[in-house]
C-alpha cells in the first residue's frame, strides 16, 4: 500500500514539473531566443550584418549619446533625491512620516506617462508654475519640457522613490550600535556617518540605483511624450519608430538594437542584484524604526517645511495642473469659472469610441492578467519555497527577464514568437487582443510571483506542518490556513499587477490593432494628436482610478490586520 | 502504538546527519532525545513525523513499514501529533478552531470523538486548563499558554505517537519547570508514546522513561534517566549529561589511578566497563573535593564563581582544567594550590568516623 500512495504522488510530481519547464520555455526562453536569432539573420542566412549597418549609422551614435544623457542625468537625480529622503525618514525625528512616505510612492505609481503629462501642463506657457515663479521672482521662462533636461527632470523624479524604497531598508537595519561605537572612539558626527553608516549603506544604495538606471533605460512614455515630439530619440523610443516606421530591413534593425539594449539592461538587473546580495549580507534581522538625530523643535520645523513644499510642488501641484487643464472648456483659455466645464470628460467617457473602447479592453486586459498570475503566480511561488534548489532559482529568473528587458524589446520579442509560432503556421494571435493577454502574463508574471514568495517567507514552515500532523495535506490546508495567512501579501503582489497591467502603455503600443487600443496608448494618441484636454481628461480619471484602489486594498488590510491581531480583549 | 527505527541514515549531499539509527519506542513510553544542537535529532523527529525520508533504512509502525529509502508516508497519513518549538499557532484563529482542526481532518480518530467534536474540544480546554480562553486569538495569550494551546492541538485527535521538538525552548526559566509537571500529567492521562526532543539534560532526566544521547548523528547511549546520568558509557554521555571531567589514568581492577598516580586510588566500581577500557574516569564536580591536605591530585584554582548553596571551583591539573562543586564553608581563592579528591573514597571515611563515635 504504502509504495502504491507513495509513487503516485513522486510521478505527480514529475509531471508537473514538466509542465511548469514547458511552460517557460514557451512563453518565456523562445521568444527571446527568436528575437536574438532575427538580429543575425538576413534572407541569405546568418550575418552580422544587420549590426554592421545599425552600429554604422549616424542616427543610433545619436540616440545612444541622448540615452546616456538621460539615463546617467536622471538617475543621478534620482540617487541624490532618493538618499536624501531615505535619510531623513529613516533617522531623524521628523513627523508624520507615514504620510511623507505616501506622497514618496506617488510618482512610482502614478504611470510616468501621467506624470510627463502633469508637468508639460505644470510648465505650460501660463500655468501653475509660471504663476508661482512670476509671484515670487518676477518673469522667468518655465522650464521647455520637451527637451533633454525636461526627459531628464521628469524620469529622475519618478524613479527616485525607487532608490528611496531601497536605502530607507538598508539603513534602518544598520544598528545604531556601528555608528554609536565610532563616537564612542571619539569620531565626530560627521565622521561616524562617512566612515561608518555610509560605507555600509553603500550596496543597498548603488543597488536602488541600478534599478533607476534599468527603469530608465526601460522607459518608453516620457522620451515618447516629451522627445518624439522635439525630436530627441533615446533608443526604446527609436525602436519603436523603427518598428511603426515600418521601413526597409526595419524588424531585422529593430530586432538588432533591441538585443543592444536588452543585454544592456540584462546587465544592469545582474550588477544590481549582486549588489543587492551583498547588501543583505550585513543585515540584521530588524529594522530599527526610532529616530536616532533628535532635532530641535525649530530645526525640525523647517526640515519639515521644505519636504513638504518640494513633495507638494513635484507631485500635487503638477496632478493639480491636470486637472485644472482638463475641466477647461478648451484649450488656452486661462483657468476661470466661466471656462470651467465637464464636457471633456463627457466626451472620453461618453462619446469618443475609442476611449470607451480602451477602459474596457483594459479593465479586461488588467482583471484577466491579474487572476492568471495570481494562480500560476502562487504556485511558481509556493514550488520556489518550498523547494529551494538551483533549478527552481534558475525558473524564477527565467520568468524575471521578461521584466528586466525594456517594454519595447519584450514586445517585439512577443511579435516575432507568436506571429508565427511555429514557422509556416499562423494562428492569428497577432493582431488581436490575445497577444496582448500573452504578452502582460509573461512581463508581470514576475511580480506576482515575488509578491507571493514574500508572502510565503512570512510564514513560518511549522504552520504547514502543524496542519499536516493535524491530518490535512489538501483543500483544507489550504483553504483555512495557508490562504488566510498569505492572503495580504498576495493581494498586494496581484494589486501590483493589476494596476501595472491597467495602465500599461509600452507593450501595447505595440502590440495594438484596430479595436484593441489600451488607456494608455488612447492617451498617448490624444496628446500626439494635440488633444491636451481630452489627454488630461482620461489621465485624471485613470489617476482617480489607482488611488481609488488603493485605499479600497488599504482599508481592506486595515480589517484584516485588525482580525488577526486582536490586542486588546473584551472579556 | 509502537515504533521502530531500523537502521536508519540520512545524508544531505555529503553531509552525514544520520548514521546507524536503531531504536525501538515503545507503546505508552516517554523516549526522551536528547543532545547538542547539529547532532541529528530533529531530523530524526521528522522523519518519524513524515517530513522527511531516510536515505536508507527502514521505519516501522506496528510492525507495518512507514518509511524505507524509496518511499514513505506523508505525515497527514501518519497516527501522530506533534508539538513545534515555535509552537506553530495559526495567527488567524482561535484557541477552540486550534483544537477543532485536528478533530476534523485526523484521519485515526476514533468514532466516538467524530460525532461530538464539540464536547472533545470542552475537554480538552479543560486538560491543559484554559476552558475560560477558548474564544481567544493567539496574539492575545502569554508564552504559556501559546504553549498548551499547542499541546491541547497536538493530544486532541488522541494520536498514537506525540511528537515534541523542545517545545519548552522558547519559554523563561521559570515557567519551563512548571510545564515540565503539566506533560507528565498529560502522559499520564493520555498514555500516548511520547518522543521528546530536547538539547537540556535536566528536561529529560526529569521527565523521560528513556533517554537516548545523540551526538554528531550517531545515538552515543539508550537508558533509563539514571543509567544515563550515573553510568554514562562514553565520555560525551559522561561530560554531557552529568557535566563530568572525564580524567585520565590507569585502572588496577575497579581501583582507578588519576594521571598513573600510583599514591592516589579512586574506587571505580560504579564506573561502566565501556569507559574503563578507554582508561578514563567520569568525575561530575559534586564527586569531588579540593582540599589543602596533600591527599589527591595536585593543582591551582584558576577560576571561582559564587553561586549561593555553592561554589564552582575550575582546578588547572596537570595541564587540564577540572570543574569542582563545593559548600560555602571553605572558601579557596584564585592561585591557592589545592589537592582534589573523590568525595565518596571520603564520604565513606567520614561514616566510619561517625560509627566509631556512636561507639564511644
Amino acid at each position: 500500500m504504502l509504495q502504491n500512495v507513495v509513487s503516485r504522488v513522486q510521478n505527480q510530481h514529475k509531471w508537473w514539473f514538466f509542465i511548469g519547464v514547458l511552460f517557460v520555455v514557451i512563453f518565456f526562453v523562445v521568444p527571446i531566443c527568436r528575437l536574438v536569432f532575427l538580429s543575425f539573420s538576413s534572407e541569405g542566412g546568418f550575418t552580422l550584418g544587420n549590426y554592421n549597418s545599425v552600429l554604422q549609422d549616424r542616427s543610433t551614435w545619436k540616440t545612444i549619446e541622448h540615452t546616456l544623457y538621460v539615463v546617467g542625468g536622471s538617475s543621478i537625480i534620482a540617487i541624490i533625491l532618493g538618499v536624501i529622503m531615505a535619510w531623513v525618514v529613516a533617522y531623524t525625528n521628523i513627523r508624520y512620516k507615514q504620510l511623507l512616505q505616501t506622497f514618496i510612492f506617488l510618482p512610482f505609481i502614478i504611470p510616468s506617462y501621467i506624470t510627463t503629462l502633469a508637468w508639460t501642463q505644470f510648465m505650460s506657457k501660463d500655468g501653475f508654475f509660471a504663476h508661482l515663479v512670476s509671484m515670487l521672482l518676477g518673469s522667468i521662462e518655465p522650464l521647455n519640457m520637451y527637451s533633454l533636461q525636461g526627459i531628464i527632470l521628469v524620469m529622475g523624479l519618478s524613479h527616485y522613490p525607487l532608490v528611496y524604497l531601497l536605502t530607507v531598508s538598508v539603513l534602518r537595519k544598520i544598528p545604531r550600535d556601528l555608528e554609536y561605537a565610532a563616537r564612542v572612539s571619539g569620531s565626530s558626527k560627521w565622521q561616524s556617518f562617512k566612515k561608518i553608516t555610509l560605507p555600509l549603506a553603500l550596496p543597498g544604495i548603488a543597488s536602488g540605483g541600478f534599478l533607476a538606471f534599468i527603469s530608465s533605460l526601460d522607459n518608453f512614455g516620457i522620451p515618447a511624450f516629451l522627445g518624439i515630439p522635439g525630436n530627441i530619440r533615446v533608443l526604446s523610443t527609436y525602436i519603436y519608430e523603427q518598428i511603426v516606421g515600418l521601413g526597409p530591413n526595419s524588424f531585422e534593425r529593430a530586432a538588432t538594437l533591441s538585443v543592444i539594449l536588452g543585454v544592456i539592461a540584462l546587465s544592469g538587473t545582474a550588477i544590481q542584484w549582486l549588489l543587492l546580495k551583498k547588501s543583505k549580507h550585513m543585515e540584521t534581522a530588524v529594522e530599527d524604526k526610532e529616530p536616532r538625530f533628535l532635532f530641535s523643535k525649530r530645526t525640525r520645523l523647517t526640515i519639515e517645511l521644505l519636504l513638504w513644499s518640494f513633495l507638494l510642488v513635484t507631485t500635487l501641484v503638477p496632478l493639480l495642473s491636470m486637472l485644472s487643464a482638463s475641466l477647461i472648456k478648451a484649450y488656452g483659455l486661462p483657468f476661470a469659472p466661466e471656462n470651467i466645464s465637464l464636457k471633456n470628460y463627457q466626451f472620453v467617457l461618453l462619446e469618443n469610441q475609442k476611449a470607451i473602447t480602451s477602459l474596457k479592453n483594459s479593465a479586461n486586459l488588467a482583471m484577466v492578467t491579474t487572476v492568471i498570475c495570481l494562480v500560476i503566480g502562487t504556485a511558481i511561488a509556493y514550488v520556489r519555497t518550498k523547494m529551494p534548489s538551483l533549478m527552481t532559482k534558475g525558473l524564477e529568473m527565467i520568468i524575471g527577464i521578461p521584466y528586466a528587458l525594456p517594454g519595447t524589446v519584450l514586445a517585439l520579442a512577443m511579435i516575432f514568437a507568436w506571429i508565427e509560432p511555429i514557422p509556416g503556421w499562423n494562428p492569428g494571435i497577432y493582431g488581436t487582443i490575445t497577444i496582448l493577454f500573452i504578452a502582460y502574463v509573461t512581463r508581470f508574471l514576475i511580480l506576482q510571483v515575488r509578491g507571493s514568495i514574500t508572502a510565503f517567507m512570512q510564514v513560518d514552515p511549522s504552520m504547514e506542518e502543524a496542519a499536516r500532523v493535524s491530518g490535512s495535506n489538501g483543500f483544507y490546508k489550504w483553504k483555512q490556513i495557508l490562504m488566510p495567512l498569505i492572503l495580504p501579501g498576495v493581494i498586494s503582489g496581484a494589486l501590483l499587477v493589476f494596476l501595472t497591467a491597467l495602465t500599461e502603455l509600452t507593450v501595447s503600443s505595440l502590440l495594438w490593432s484596430s479595436g484593441t487600443e489600451t488607456i494608455g496608448l488612447v492617451i498617448f494618441n490624444f496628446e500626439q494628436a494635440g488633444y491636451s484636454t481630452y489627454s488630461t481628461a482620461f489621465s485624471s480619471i485613470v489617476v482617480l482610478l489607482i488611488l481609488l484602489a488603493f485605499t479600497l486594498v488599504a482599508i481592506l488590510q486595515k480589517l484584516w490586520d485588525r482580525r488577526v491581531l486582536r490586542h486588546e480583549h473584551s472579556d | 502504538m509502537s515504533t521502530q527505527i531500523k537502521n536508519v541514515e540520512k545524508r544531505f549531499g555529503s553531509f552525514q546527519a544520520l548514521q546507524q539509527i536503531n531504536l525501538e519506542i515503545k507503546e505508552g513510553e516517554f523516549v526522551a532525545i536528547l543532545g547538542p544542537s547539529g547532532c541529528g535529532k530533529t531530523t530524526l523527529l521528522r522523519i518519524l513525523a513524515g517530513f522527511d525520508s531516510p536515505s536508507s533504512g527502514e521505519v516501522l509502525v506496528n510492525n507495518k513499514l512507514v518509511a524505507n529509502e524509496t518511499s514513505f508516508l506523508p505525515p497527514e497519513k501518519r497516527n501522530i501529533g506533534m508539538v513545534f518549538q515555535s509552537f506553530a499557532l495559526w495567527p488567524h484563529m482561535n484557541v477552540r478552531d486550534h483544537i477543532r482542526f485536528p478533530l476534523k481532518h485526523h484521519q485515526f480518530l476514533n468514532e466516538d470523538h467524530k460525532s461530538s467534536i464539540h464536547q472533545r474540544v470542552d475537554e480538552v480546554l479543560k486538560m491543559v486548563d484554559m476552558d475560560h480562553l477558548g474564544e481567544r486569538m493567539p496574539s492575545e495569550l502569554s508564552g504559556g499558554q501559546k504553549q498548551r494551546v499547542a499541546l491541547a492541538r497536538a493530544i486532541a485527535p488522541k494520536p498514537g505517537l506525540l511528537l515534541m521538538d523542545e517545545p519548552l525552548s522558547s519559554l523563561d526559566a521559570e515557567l519551563r519547570m512548571g510545564m515540565r509537571k503539566e506533560i507528565q500529567q498529560l502522559h499520564h492521562v493520555t498514555k500516548a508514546s511520547i518522543v521528546y526532543v530536547t538539547h537540556d539534560q535536566t528536561e529529560a532526566l526529569a521527565m523521560a522513561d528513556t533517554i537516548v544521547v545523540m551526538n554528531k548523528g550517531k545515538i552515543e547511549q539508550v537508558g533509563t534517566p539514571k543509567e544515563i546520568y550515573s553510568s554514562p558509557t562514553t565520555p560525551f554521555v559522561a561530560s554531557f549529561v552529568g557535566k563530568a571531567n572525564v580524567i585520565k589514568g590507569k585502572w588496577e581492577g575497579t581501583t582507578f589511578s588519576p594521571f598513573d598516580q600510583h599514591s592516589i586510588k579512586w574506587d571505580g566500581t560504579a564506573v561502566t566497563e565501556e569507559l574503563r577500557e578507554k582508561n578514563l574516569f567520569p568525575a561530575r564536580p559534586e564527586q569531588l573535593e579540593i582540599s589543602y591536605h596533600a591527599d589527591g591530585v595536585k593543582g591551582i584554582i584558576t577560576n571561582v564563581q559564587y553561586q549561593g548553596k555553592e561554589i564552582h571551583y575550575t582546578v588547572m591539573v596537570e595541564g587540564e582544567q577540572w570543574v569542582v562543586h563545593q559548600d560555602v564553608f571553605t572558601k579557596f581563592s584564585i592561585g591557592d594550590e589545592v589537592y582534589v579528591h573523590l568525595k565518596e573514597w571520603h564520604d565513606r571515611r567520614n561514616i566510619g568516623e561517625k560509627n566509631q563515635l556512636l561507639f564511644v
